[in-house]
């Protein structure tokens, strides 16, 4: 049975179309992959559903109802819920607490009926098979679990379709298996859920069915079953990008970078020497600590024991320092971490470069700059209208290059990446990676961190597993594939052995 | 004809959005010249000619603008008023003792920038907040000054009315208050008075250190995202800290201006309240309390325009000078209103207008 309809959705911000014509459906008991790009219409289309904004045409039909002008709380409770990326749970009230927030059990007086809210919010969880205690405090949650929360809030007011953005960003494997468990276990209770999503192989995991947006069209829909992840990718990109084999083996150049029981935040006692020219991927679960290790391989968090050495000398202080010795560090979280919103491409981009040379240069050369940033954006291929713009007129991707070009303005030559394909659609990561590779090519050191093990077999010579703060496997190019790189990571190849024992 | 009326709409939108300080000042100063010509009187340069001379702009303008700086970085100063009290005091003291000029104009930066960096230094350093850290110096830079004054020699404090006085007797005495407080540029018939080029100097000073200097960016860096400045390399301590000195420097260089101007000083009841204009203007000036945006041109016409807004009040008969900040108050929030409150009716406006057309179509 179809229990969403929605048909010739159309939209426009400003002067651009953002959506148009859209159809979009979901069948009841099932999990519909919403595919594209960033800026493909994934979320305009579902705050369409949820009220947020109006459509400017079109029809929507829920559970065989007409909803001509939806508002948010109309769609709430006609049983949409929307768990976004971003979790909304309150850290600082106990987990019943945010079930039963804005419909809380009361008694007369108005006093709060906590003893009930906590049981209501155990059964809900033994319902769903989801272990978690109702009366701990959220901020004591890993994030998985504040991500079940959100869902199992949802549940709690009945919702018969949830919309899931980006539900395991932020989650390890194990954790993103535990989740697609419930959801499974949800769907055969007659439960639908959209489930947007850039990881391929979780939506061939999870999905039904899939429908994919590009520049805001209607693309194609169909079973998942009936497709596979090159086909998808296609339809998303368009013919452009197909899943190339970027990577080239180089000559690699004399030992650079050196690690020597390097200890600090969430890792220890790391040896690792690393060539010129080479690229190095880091990876592991979240919380192994090799985002930590390359925050603290740039000065932004304190070494505590062990020495970094680039070009045979050792390296420390403060951000500064590593600059001037040519490190530089993308750092993950591009929103939070590298934009400055209220400023322009420009002065983004030479943010860097002016704390090396203010010493000597205290003024601002606008045509020298000017000159330089005009360079990097054709190197880099950046696509912007004018440098005077606001940063935040650049789309995911094309601020990143903004961020890599601001360090290759500093001439850095050992170039740290975190997670550095974060929020940027499939076609901007593929330039990224050619871009690692050039960057390799022309004797430039890279190591970057991720998740994502295709990322990994793109470009890395070397894959570096991470557990618990310590490296349990190098792999070579070669060797690199998403069972044994999982097997290490989850050191499910400990347990194996010991149990062999 | 529609299109060209949109884009005129759309540029005077941007206009209002990037310089909204020029039209506040402009309808503030309108709405002055009505109240001169009420009272029968023309309105005129000399009119003009007072707003710009008066302490208001100078004094409180001098030091909005080192304000300004450290509220872009999205920290605030509430000990400005009370560090223009012990500055001066100090400045006054060094010129009674030696009779110097350039000993005297060293005191007051120095004493400036040495207040500025104890506020700095305890917001950077102790990682407190700055609000929290300027009320405590507020109290303290006030009270210390109050305390001195009493118990100084007359033939130092220059008075015997526990307050600071520049001492006639002194050979330069002449040389600061009449050849330059009270001295003014003539430019053909207009007259200027010499401090107001000091405060014009500061301000085009402030201005290239904002617009066009690596230090300027790096304020505003920090103030708009932190941590993205930090990983840029910015050393965001050292810029907290520095811009807390520069507003040290500041009231350094206001102090004088007092000092010429005004030739005292009463620790109990100068400078009360400067803390407040100087953030009235910076906010006239279109300076986002939230920091990382705003103009330092704006701190001009901020300055004039809350100066203006005085002179209204003083100048509409049968008004108690009681009442006066009750205006001040009244128009502090109506231009902030129309500032946030502009952009989201404009949007109003917009999306009513699309929703009407498709609609129509």
């Amino acid at each position: 049975m179809t229990i969403l309809e929605m048909k010739h959705v159309s939209k426009a911000f400003g002067g651009s179309q953002a959506l148009s014509d859209i159809q979009f459906s979901v069948e009841e008991g099932e999990i519909h992959a919403l595919l594209g790009e960033n800026g493909a219409g994934k979320s305009t289309l579902m705050n369409i559903l949820t009220g947020v904004i109006p459509a400017d045409s079109g029809s929507i039909r829920f559970l065989g109802k007409d909803y001509p002008s939806p508002t948010i709380q109309q769609m709430e409770a006609a049983g949409i819920a929307f768990v976004h990326q971003e979790l909304n749970v309150i850290n600082d009230l106990t987990v019943a607490d945010n079930i039963f927030l804005c419909r809380e059990l009361k008694g007369p007086l108005g006093l709060l009926r906590q003893k009930e809210q906590i049981a209501r919010a155990r059964q809900l969880f033994e319902d769903l098979g989801v272990e978690m205690d109702p009366s701990t405090m959220v901020s004591e949650l890993k994030t998985s679990e504040k991500q079940l929360l959100e869902i199992c809030r949802a549940l709690y007011v009945d919702a018969k379709l949830l919309i899931l953005d980006e539900p395991t960003t932020a989650l390890s494997n194990n954790e993103i298996e535990h989740l697609f468990g419930i959801l499974r276990k949800l769907k055969t209770q007659g439960k639908s859920f959209i489930f947007i999503s850039h990881k391929m192989p979780e939506i061939f995991a999870i999905a039904d069915r899939y429908t994919v947006l590009r520049n805001g069209e209607y693309v194609a829909s169909g079973n998942i079953k009936d497709t596979n992840a090159h086909a998808v990718t296609s339809l998303m990109v368009g013919s452009q990008y197909v899943n190339e084999d970027v990577y080239v083996p180089r000559e690699l150049g004399d030992t650079i970078l050196e690690l020597r029981h390097y200890s600090g935040q969430g890792f220890h006692d790391i040896d690792l020497s690393v060539r010129r020219g080479e690229i190095v991927a880091f990876t592991g679960l979240a919380g192994c600590g090799a985002s930590e290790l390359m925050q603290t391989m740039f000065g932004a968090l304190p070494s505590e024991g062990g020495h970094m050495l680039v070009h045979g000398k050792s390296l420390g202080g403060s951000i500064v320092q590593f600059m001037k010795r040519g490190v530089a560090m993308l750092p993950s979280n591009r929103k939070e971490n590298s934009v400055v919103p209220d400023m322009t491409i420009m002065e983004n981009f030479y943010l860097a470069e002016h704390e090396l040379s203010k010493g000597k240069h205290p003024f601002i050369k606008v045509k020298e700059e000017t000159g330089r940033y005009e360079a990097q954006k054709e190197s880099l291929h950046i696509k912007a209208a004018s440098s005077a713009d606001s940063i935040l007129a650049l789309s995911g991707g094309n601020q990143q290059k903004v961020f890599l070009a601001r360090w290759l303005n500093i001439g850095a030559d050992v170039l740290l990446f975190d997670n550095p394909t974060q929020g940027v659609d499939v076609g901007a990561k593929e330039e990224i990676y050619k871009l690692i590779l050039d960057f390799a090519q022309n004797g430039k050191t890279v190591i970057i961190n991720t998740l994502e093990i295709p990322e990994i077999q793109k470009v890395a010579d070397r894959c570096v597993v991470f557990y618990e703060g310590r490296i349990v496997k190098i792999f070579e190019h070669s060797e690199v594939n998403e069972h044994d790189v999982m097997l290490y990571s989850t050191n499910a190849i400990e347990t194996t052995q010991e149990a062999a024992v | 004809m529609n299109n060209e009326k949109k884009s005129f709409g759309a540029t005077l939108g941007r206009l209002w959005s990037q310089y909204s300080f020029i039209f506040v000042l402009v309808i503030i100063m309108i709405g002055y010249a009505f109240t001169i010509q009420a009272n029968g009187n023309t309105f005129n340069f000399g009119h003009i000619a007072a707003i710009l001379s008066s302490q208001n702009t100078v004094i409180v303008g001098t030091i909005a603008l080192g304000m300004a700086f450290v509220i872009i970085t999205g920290q605030i100063d509430l000990s400005v008023g009370s560090s223009l009290v012990l500055c001066t005091g100090a400045t006054i003291v060094v010129f009674n003792v030696t009779n110097s000029i350039p000993l005297m104009i060293l005191t007051a930066l120095a004493v400036g920038a040495l207040c500025g960096a104890v506020n700095g230094l305890l917001v950077g350093l102790g990682k407190m907040p700055p609000f929290v850290v300027t009320l405590g110096t507020m109290l303290i830079y006030r009270s210390l000054t109050l305390s001195v004054v009493r118990k100084v020699d007359p033939a130092i404090s220059g008075s015997s009315s526990s307050q600071f006085a520049m001492l006639s007797s002194n050979s330069n005495y002449m040389a600061l208050r009449k050849t330059f407080g009270a001295g003014k540029l003539s430019i053909g018939s207009f007259s200027l008075p010499y401090i107001f080029f000091v405060f014009l100097f500061m301000a085009i000073l402030f201005i290239v250190i904002s617009r066009n200097t690596k230090y300027g960016k790096s304020v505003y860096a920090v103030g708009s995202n932190e941590k993205s400045a930090r990983l840029a390399g910015i050393n965001v301590t050292w810029v907290k800290i520095s811009v807390f000195i520069l507003t040290g420097l500041c009231v350094g260089v206001a102090s004088i201006l007092q000092a010429c101007k005004i030739s005292n000083v009463t620790p109990a009841s100068s400078g009360v309240s400067y803390e407040m204009y100087a953030i009235a203007s910076v906010v006239l000036a279109g300076v986002n309390m939230a920091g990382g945006k705003g103009k330092l041109l704006g701190v001009i016409f901020g300055a004039l325009s809350y100066t203006t807004i005085n002179f209204i009040i003083v100048s509409i008969p049968g008004l108690s000078v009681d009442i006066q900040d009750t205006f001040q108050g009244l128009v502090l929030i109506i231009v902030i209103l129309i500032q946030t409150v502009g952009p989201v009716i404009r949007e109003n406006i917009q999306r009513a207008r699309k929703r009407k057309q498709s609609s129509a179509a």
